[in-house]
């Protein structure tokens, strides 16, 4: 199933691509650099930086699959081979990605490495490093060197649209300090570290304990006494927002939904890939913010971007 | 003795709701799951027991795709696989083609658990599901499971009660039980299904691998204590809960122990003690003469 819907959603992200460059390439790439992004998130910021001159597949994008645990299937295989830059997280979120990739040795192939790119250690606990507001903006300025790297005539047009992607995050990022401005230490439980570097960008409070988050992310049960201690937060109103994972939902994270209901804490739903269609990387982080603040300014939950 | 127990219950526990609710719905389980299992050792069917708790995974996870309650599924699929059991094994009487005829069903159910789990795990973004389903988590159950497995465990406790005599007849022997005009089919079909009831409840409790601990088990200890199916059963019983409890209360403890300071799984202590029970129950049958 998921390979078919994989490998579907490939051929349409190519034909799409194909329909915006306007020149009618029949195979994939058409001249241009092809690219693969691991998760749709960078997929995304590269077709961003790389405009006209990319063809630019995603791995990871399905709303309701849990990237932890992907499976990669032949296709893919295919497409990473004919890739002439990739794009990964690294901290083991998408080692998927570096079986593939030795499995189709190539010299001309760069692959930019998310985790090496801003230096961090391979005991780095949380690895989302897309909620990380420093992270797309190294990413910019690094793809338009490697694609300007493949090719130079186009170096020019490549960091225009580094700058112009940057400019694009403003919002985004004001969005965030005037979140820490107008509600500063504010106390949010968690089920996951899904948005935790975003929320500590944003001036909040982990009030949930990290070990719980490691356990729900890694799919193992947590000790009865941490459980009990985020209901805790929950029941008496210890917190003013539980943000959950969208996409990895189990009888552990519903229970904590359904408390956070019970002792009226709104909720809010961070995505683990990017929400498609309708947005890109910085509507969706702002989409994301917004949604946090209407939790907290006017106790809306948010369960759902639309 | 305050001190005692201070040393040896870690604060909270008592006041827990998590534990309230894990020691009340694992009882309930406990209870039912020693009652039949004597039984199911009695007739030599403790392979059926397991089988039925292996593919109780495959229930739980396609009830966990369905959007309804994993005991559900567990308690639909091992009342038909107990039903495919019954009808594939029925005619043939030898012990050898019974266990056969299991082993090839438990083998469908374990694929069908698999195709759940991968669903499970890779279309709806269920991560922790198969670790729940499988190996259990008694803290995780929902108080609304209470009513639930309170009416499954009451109808396999009535199905055994009113069976009493009969059953154990069958159970012992069943060419004097048939000789004596009793429905020996019928009454083995009926045991099945409360065979199929309580494993579904022990595998909701303790998951769905390790349900047959629960289910054979205290059982068999008690069996080692004692000769007489009544007293079995008590023992059983008393046995079964006293593991929960303690695997409970040592999962809470676990907490605290260095050097992880994480906690380890309560089915994982369920299980320690109920063999360290049947151990010391053979030890102690071996030293007074008895086995």
């Amino acid at each position: 199933m998921k390979s078919v819907s994989l490998s579907f959603a490939a051929a349409v992200t190519a034909l799409v691509l194909t329909a915006c460059g306007g020149a009618a390439a029949s195979r994939v790439g058409g001249g241009r650099i092809v690219a693969v992004g691991a998760e749709n998130q960078y997929a995304n910021v590269i077709s961003q930086i790389g405009g006209r001159y990319v063809a630019v597949t995603a791995i990871e994008h399905s709303p309701n699959a849990d990237p932890h645990s992907f499976e990669a299937s032949p296709s893919i295989a295919q497409t990473v081979a004919a890739a002439r830059l990739i794009v990964q997280n690294g901290l083991g979120y998408d080692t998927f990605m570096d079986r593939i990739e030795s499995g189709s040795a190539s010299r001309s192939r760069r692959v930019i490495v998310v985790q090496h790119l801003l230096g961090l250690p391979d005991s780095t606990a949380n690895p989302h490093l897309w909620y990380m507001p420093r992270t797309m903006p190294a990413l910019a300025r690094e793809l338009a060197a490697e694609l300007s790297a493949i090719a130079p005539a186009h170096r020019a047009y490549f960091a225009a649209n580094a700058r112009r992607f940057e400019s694009s995050l403003e919002p985004f990022q004001r969005a965030l300090v005037r979140f820490a401005r107008r509600y500063p230490h504010t106390q949010v439980a968690v089920t996951e570290p899904l948005a935790d570097y975003l929320l500590r960008a944003a001036g909040a409070v982990l009030a949930t304990p990290f070990a719980l988050q490691a356990d729900v992310m890694n799919g193992v049960d947590p000790a009865p006494q941490a459980i009990a201690y985020q209901n805790e937060l929950l029941a008496r109103h210890r917190v003013a927002v539980l943000v959950y994972n969208q996409q990895v939902t189990d009888t552990l994270t519903a229970s904590f939904l359904a408390q956070a209901r019970s002792g009226h804490v709104p909720v809010v739903g961070f995505y683990e890939t990017m929400p498609e269609p309708g947005y890109d990387y910085q509507s969706w982080m702002l989409a994301e913010v917004n949604a946090l603040e209407r939790a907290v300014a006017d106790h809306v939950s948010t369960e759902r971007l639309r | 003795m305050g001190q005692v127990l201070r040393a040896i219950v870690e604060p909270g526990f008592f006041a827990s709701g998590l534990v309230q609710r894990a020691a009340l719905i694992g009882a309930l389980v406990a209870v039912v799951a020693a009652c039949v299992g004597v039984f199911t050792v009695l007739r030599g069917q403790s392979f059926a027991g397991e089988a039925l708790g292996d593919i109780g995974a495959a229930g739980g996870s396609s009830a966990y795709l369905a959007g309804v309650a994993p005991l559900w599924g567990f308690v639909a699929i091992a009342v038909a696989a107990a039903g495919a059991i019954e009808l594939i094994g029925v005619r043939h009487a030898r012990a050898a083609f019974r266990d056969l005829a299991t082993g090839i069903v438990l083998g469908f159910g374990f694929g069908l658990a698999a195709l759940f789990l991968y669903l499970g795990t890779i279309e709806q973004s269920t991560s922790g599901e198969p670790v729940t389903i499988l190996f259990g988590d008694v803290f995780l159950l929902d108080s609304s499971l209470l009513p639930l497995v309170a009416g499954f465990g009451a109808v396999a406790l009535a199905l055994v009660l009113v069976l009493y005599r009969p059953l154990l007849l069958a159970s012992v022997s069943g060419e004097l039980a048939a000789a004596r005009g009793l429905p020996v089919r019928a009454l083995g079909a009926l045991y099945l299904l409360a065979l199929a009831l309580a494993v579904a409840l022990a595998a909701v409790t303790i998951g769905a691998i390790l349900s047959t601990a629960l289910l054979v088990g205290p059982a068999a200890t008690a069996l080692q204590l004692t000769r007489r199916p009544s007293h079995a059963i008590a023992a059983a019983a008393a046995l079964g809960v006293a593991a929960v409890w303690l695997g409970i209360l040592a999962a809470w403890d676990s907490y605290y122990w260095p050097p992880l300071h994480h906690g380890w799984p309560v089915s994982f202590f369920v299980v320690t003690f109920v063999l360290i029970g049947y151990i010391g129950a053979r030890l102690w049958s071996r030293r007074s003469g008895g086995g």
